[in-house]
C-alpha cells in the first residue's frame, strides 16, 4: 500500500507512538471509560448544506464529498489520541458492514495526524476499517463543519445536507442508529 | 425605604434568573492508581467532571503531538484539568467558558484562559493545532458531551473555588465547586 506522505509542518515531526498521557488522563475518568455511549443524534432542522471538500485517503486517493451525492453519508471527525473516537471505530465498521452494500457511506476524517501514524493505529484494531479514512491535517474541513471538539459526527441525506449531528462519542452499532439511517435511505 | 424594596425586588429577580445551585452534589474522588483527584457534579443538566493532570502528563500530551517546546512549556506551566461535560437533561444545554471564574483564597475572581486565546497564540507562532482544549462554548443537544483541557493560571498544588455556569432555555444556572486543588508538581506517592 502506498501511504500518502502529507506535507505536514514541522509540528507533525514527533507524532510517532500513542500519546499515553492523554489516554491516561481520560481513561482515569472511569465514568467516561466505562459509561455506555449514547445513540442519540440531534436533528438539524432545517437541514443545512455543507461546503464540498476533497481530502486524501490512506492511499492518497482524493475523495470529494460531491461524489457521494445520492448516498446517505456518515461523517465522523476523529483522531487516534481521542479515547471516545477510538471507542467508536469498531462500531463504525460494524455499521458499515451492515449498510455498506446500500446507498450509504462512512467517511472518517482524521484531524492533525498522518497516514503512517493512523495506519499503525489501525493495525491494533481487530478489524481494519473498510470505509475511507480521510486526512484533514490543518483541520480546515472540520472548521467548515463547525466542529468544536472530537469526536463529532454528521449524518448527511442523499441531497448532501446535514440532517443529524452528534457531539461526543456515540454507539454507532445501536439498532436505532441503523433505523435512522434506513429512514434516510428510504426517503426520496 | 421604597428604593430599598425595589433593590431587594431587583436582586430577587436576578436570583430567579440565575438560580444558585447548592454544591452538595459535588463528589470528590481519588484515583486509586494515580492518587490524583477529580470532582464531579451530580444531578444537574450539565454534568461537569474535573480531573487533575500532572504537568508531566501535559508535557507528554503536547510533545507527542509534535508541538514546539515553547508551547509545551507554557501549557504545562498552567494548572491543567481534564474536563468532561455531559448534557444530562432532556433538552439543549449551553455553556461558555467565558462565563466561568476561579476564585483564589484571597477572594479575587479570575477569568479562565479560553481555547480561542490558546489557538490564537499558537496560530501566531505558525502552529495550526486547534485541539485538546475545552471548546469555548457549545450547545449540547440531548446525548451530546465533550471534553478537553481547562487551564487555570495557578501553581501546582494551589487551591481555588470554581464557579461555572450553563444555560437551559433562557435560564442561567451556576454552581461552585469549592476547594479544587491543582495537581501537584510530581505524581503523588500513595
Amino acid at each position: 500500500m502506498r501511504l500518502l506522505k502529507h506535507r505536514f509542518t514541522r509540528l507533525q515531526a514527533g507524532t510517532a507512538g500513542l500519546p499515553v498521557a492523554w489516554l491516561l488522563l481520560l481513561l482515569s475518568a472511569a465514568a467516561v471509560a466505562n459509561e455506555e455511549l449514547s445513540h442519540s443524534f440531534a436533528a438539524i432542522d432545517p437541514p443545512r448544506s455543507v461546503p464540498d471538500f476533497s481530502l486524501p485517503d490512506m492511499d492518497g486517493e482524493l475523495h470529494t464529498l460531491q461524489d457521494y451525492r445520492g448516498k446517505v453519508v456518515l461523517i465522523n471527525f476523529w483522531a487516534t489520541w481521542c479515547p471516545p473516537c477510538r471507542r467508536e471505530m469498531p462500531a463504525l465498521q460494524e455499521l458499515n458492514n451492515k449498510l455498506g452494500d446500500e446507498a450509504f457511506a462512512v467517511l472518517a476524517i482524521n484531524q492533525w495526524e498522518d497516514a503512517d501514524h493512523v495506519f499503525a493505529y489501525m493495525g491494533d484494531l481487530n478489524v481494519f476499517p473498510s470505509f475511507p479514512i480521510l486526512f484533514d491535517p490543518e483541520s480546515k474541513v472540520s472548521a467548515e463543519f463547525g466542529v468544536k471538539g472530537l469526536p463529532t459526527s454528521f449524518l448527511l441525506d442523499k441531497q448532501g445536507r446535514v440532517v443529524f449531528r452528534a457531539v461526543g462519542g456515540r454507539a454507532f452499532d445501536h439498532p436505532q442508529v441503523e433505523q435512522t439511517i434506513r429512514r434516510l435511505l428510504a426517503a426520496e | 425605604m421604597k428604593r430599598r424594596c425595589l433593590q431587594l425586588l431587583a436582586a430577587g429577580l436576578v436570583m430567579l434568573c440565575q438560580p444558585a445551585v447548592a454544591d452538595s452534589n459535588i463528589e470528590k474522588y481519588v484515583n486509586p492508581e494515580t492518587g490524583l483527584l477529580s470532582w464531579q457534579s451530580q444531578g444537574d443538566a450539565l454534568q461537569l467532571e474535573l480531573i487533575q493532570v500532572l504537568p508531566d502528563y501535559v508535557r507528554a500530551v503536547y510533545s507527542s503531538r509534535g508541538l514546539p517546546r515553547e508551547i509545551v512549556d507554557k501549557v504545562s506551566g498552567y494548572c491543567v484539568f481534564g474536563t468532561i461535560l455531559h448534557n444530562r437533561s432532556e433538552g439543549p444545554v449551553a455553556y461558555r467558558v467565558a462565563d466561568w471564574r476561579y476564585i483564589t483564597p484571597d477572594g479575587e475572581s479570575h477569568r479562565i484562559r479560553t481555547k480561542t486565546e490558546w489557538v490564537q497564540e499558537w496560530r501566531d507562532m505558525g502552529v495550526a493545532f486547534r485541539w485538546s482544549m475545552l471548546p469555548d462554548d457549545q450547545v449540547f443537544e440531548v446525548g451530546d458531551w465533550g471534553q478537553g483541557f481547562t487551564t487555570i493560571g495557578l501553581a501546582p498544588g494551589s487551591r481555588f473555588n470554581l464557579e461555572y455556569a450553563w444555560r437551559v432555555n433562557d435560564t442561567t444556572y451556576t454552581r461552585t465547586i469549592e476547594g479544587v486543588e491543582c495537581a501537584p508538581a510530581e505524581a503523588p506517592v500513595h
